[in-house]
């Protein structure tokens, strides 16, 4: 197939990178306010195989970008239509992020992020070789998506550059995005086999390992599933790796054979079981890099959430760093978690102890960052911040007096 | 092999005028990768380029966070790949070198993951760029140094004016260098702003600090002028004193 196009093609030409000296035009960016690429699984009939369409200029019809009057930065959107027996909605995403890689691989051609911030250019060495037209762009596409992907079995693209258009049409991709990721947000433990364990605080918390699940971001709110799935997969020997799940042993508290033994390992004996959905008991070890702790206040049998931002006291007359100071290390401690913020967001999250409906208090900051989540709850007026009151009787107050529904005995703990 | 350059030194002494001439001089000679790690300078400025505040390094790490609690980052999108993105969104692009910004180091967190994060995306930059020098500007505490958000230095530049203040602040510099794990080539002092001769005080106190000292900078005349006309230190005469001290020290170093 090569000598077709004006660009020689391969996985060599991956790291290459297009500085503006050698810049001819660049496509979407932090300069171009409308730009995306989408990947859609549709149904044969939908799709006219092989066909390449580009919609508003080409290559050769836009200004390049000139190093007196700038310029050479245009919209774009990349739709790659496919259809195939063994495809399905969840192929999308992974389909989609092969532009970055496809578009990597032609020499003088460079591909950044992805969805709706994507970034591509092509240097003035490609465009004098003869690239004078984004329909090669989409024939490459087409050419390395059938050669790599064989589950594809028909597939279209369509290349605009036409402004209106875009602005049309990123409204509908964004709404793709968003399902996506409501889809993945609804991924469950109970979904997946493995587990990733990350060890990157050891040197800080020897016997710390973070247990990250589709339902638990790591303590330090930097990794999920997904990071952990793609840093595994880079370096599988690395202080992020993979954790067969093993047999569920507690489905409510969230206790699993794998987890267990991958504590009793990593922290060289000093635990060997670990509850990923409580507080309580064996509840998951602390390192000194958490973004929050989960504190148990005994007056009002229920929590507190404090962050590391929150510099006042907290409702127990804390600080949130004299409490890290006690929570910190690599060690379980009962009625104490560090945690990541987002995990308040987890279903999960101490569903053992009675999970968001069981936190009383929280710094006003958090509380407006997870709003959307309380909200849905139910919770957004019965938590009390640093705004309503200061000390441990003060909050009861409040609790009876906003009806809070632990405090009622609403909750009930999940048997 | 990408060479590491790093300057240091107390404020005002001209630490960032002379990080902006080294850079102009060395991107004649291959490209250059300027890290503007002291976030109370404008190494830019210096240099020329715009810069927008939102766009350091610091903070696109710090909105990251912010993102994911609030639940508002795609939980599919691979942080590590995310934030190498709007890294290299953020470069400042110019001829024979690029600026980067790196705001301030770190809130009150520790963080480690996304500093590894910010170390893995600065390897990434510098490796698929193929810069073939980096020259920091660094804050006097050495803070991206000390985090290890930065790689090993081949040259360490200490600079200082000729007062004992200035040159205490440069031993201080030198003993925390030597204190942190970091591997650091050759380390010079550089006095600036010299009038005529250093004064025997002077001299002894940098007997004192054992460091080695790489050039003697005459004041400049013509740098007050560019300064109260914001104009940038490369649009400096080529044969003013400062520029051509500064090709000898490039040159010493044969970098």
């Amino acid at each position: 197939m090569e000598g077709e196009f004006h660009a020689d093609m391969g996985p060599q030409y991956e790291g290459e990178v297009i500085r503006k000296e050698d810049l001819y035009i660049e496509f979407g960016g932090p300069k171009v306010a409308h730009k995306f690429e989408l990947a859609t699984v549709k149904s044969p009939d939908e799709i006219e195989n092989e066909k390449v369409e580009i919609i508003g200029p080409d290559l050769d019809d836009l200004q390049p970008y000139d190093e007196e009057k700038g310029g050479g930065s245009y919209p774009i959107a990349v739709l790659v239509d496919v259809a195939g027996g063994e495809l399905d909605k969840d192929a999308e995403a992974i389909i989609e992020r092969r532009i970055h890689m496809f578009t990597n691989m032609i020499e003088g051609w460079y591909h950044m992020n992805q969805r709706q911030d994507v970034w591509m250019r092509i240097n003035k060495d490609c465009y004098k070789k003869g690239f004078t037209s984004l329909r090669e762009l989409g024939e490459i596409y087409i050419l390395l998506y059938t050669s790599e992907m064989s589950i594809i079995e028909s597939i279209q693209v369509t290349i605009i550059t036409d402004e209106k258009k875009i602005e049309e049409l990123l409204p509908h991709a964004l709404e793709v995005y968003a399902a996506r990721d409501e889809r993945a947000r609804t991924l469950n433990d109970e979904d997946v086999d493995t587990f990733y364990g990350c060890v990157l605080c050891q040197s800080f918390a020897p016997t710390h390992i973070s247990i990250i699940t589709p339902n638990r971001i790591a303590n330090c709110g930097a990794i999920n599933w997904f990071d952990g799935r793609a840093a595994a997969k880079i370096d599988p020997d690395g202080p992020i790796f993979a954790i067969p799940k093993g047999e569920l042993i507690d489905a409510i508290k969230g206790e699993y054979s794998g987890a267990n033994a991958i504590e009793a390992e990593k922290s060289l004996g000093t635990y060997d079981r670990v509850y990923l959905y409580s507080a309580f008991e064996h509840p998951h070890t602390s390192c000194g890099c958490f973004e929050a702790i989960v504190y148990y206040i005994p007056e009002a049998d229920a929590f507190g959430v404090v962050n590391r931002d929150f510099k006042g006291e907290t409702v127990v007359g804390e600080t949130f760093s004299h409490m890290a100071g006690e929570t910190s290390g690599g060690k379980q401690i009962e009625g104490r978690l560090g945690t990541g913020l987002e995990q308040l967001r987890s279903p999960k999250f101490i569903q053992a102890d009675g999970g968001l409906a069981r936190i009383v208090w929280m710094p006003k900051d958090i509380k407006e960052r997870v709003k959307d989540a309380l909200e849905a709850k139910g919770l957004y007026d019965k938590i009390a911040t640093e705004e309503d009151v200061k000390n441990v009787d003060e909050l009861l107050e409040f609790l009876e007096k906003v009806g809070h529904p632990w405090i009622k005995g609403e909750v009930e703990l999940p048997t | 092999m990408t060479k590491t350059i790093a300057m240091a030194g107390k404020g005002g002494v001209g630490k960032t005028t002379v990080a902006a001439l080294i850079v102009k001089l060395l991107s004649q000679k291959g490209l250059v990768l300027a890290v503007d790690a002291d976030p109370s300078t404008n190494l830019n400025q210096a240099l020329g380029l715009p810069l927008d505040d939102s766009q350091t390094v610091g903070r696109i790490r710090e909105k990251m966070t912010e993102d994911v609690s609030r639940g508002t980052l795609s939980p599919t999108i691979v942080k590590q790949e995310y934030l190498f993105g709007k890294i290299v969104e953020s470069l400042a692009e110019s001829k024979g070198f690029d600026l980067i910004a790196m705001g301030r180091p770190e809130g009150p967190g520790c963080y480690c993951a996304s500093n590894r994060f910010l170390r893995t995306s600065l390897d990434k930059l510098v490796q698929d760029h193929e810069y073939d020098y980096i020259v920091m500007d660094c804050e006097a505490g050495l803070e991206h140094i000390s985090r290890q958000t930065t790689r090993d230095i081949d040259v360490l530049l200490i600079m200082s004016d000729p007062t004992i203040r200035g040159i205490t602040a440069a031993a201080r510099m030198k003993k925390l260098i030597e204190e942190l794990r970091s591997n650091v080539g050759k380390t010079g002092l550089i006095v600036n702003r010299v009038k005529g001769e250093l004064s025997p005080e002077i001299k002894r106190a940098i007997e004192e600090s054992g460091l080695e000292v790489l050039a003697l900078i005459p004041e400049e005349p013509d740098m007050s002028d560019l300064e109260m006309k914001g104009k940038p230190v490369t649009d400096l005469p080529q044969e003013s004193p400062l520029q051509s001290k500064v090709k000898e020290i490039v040159e010493s170093l044969s970098l």
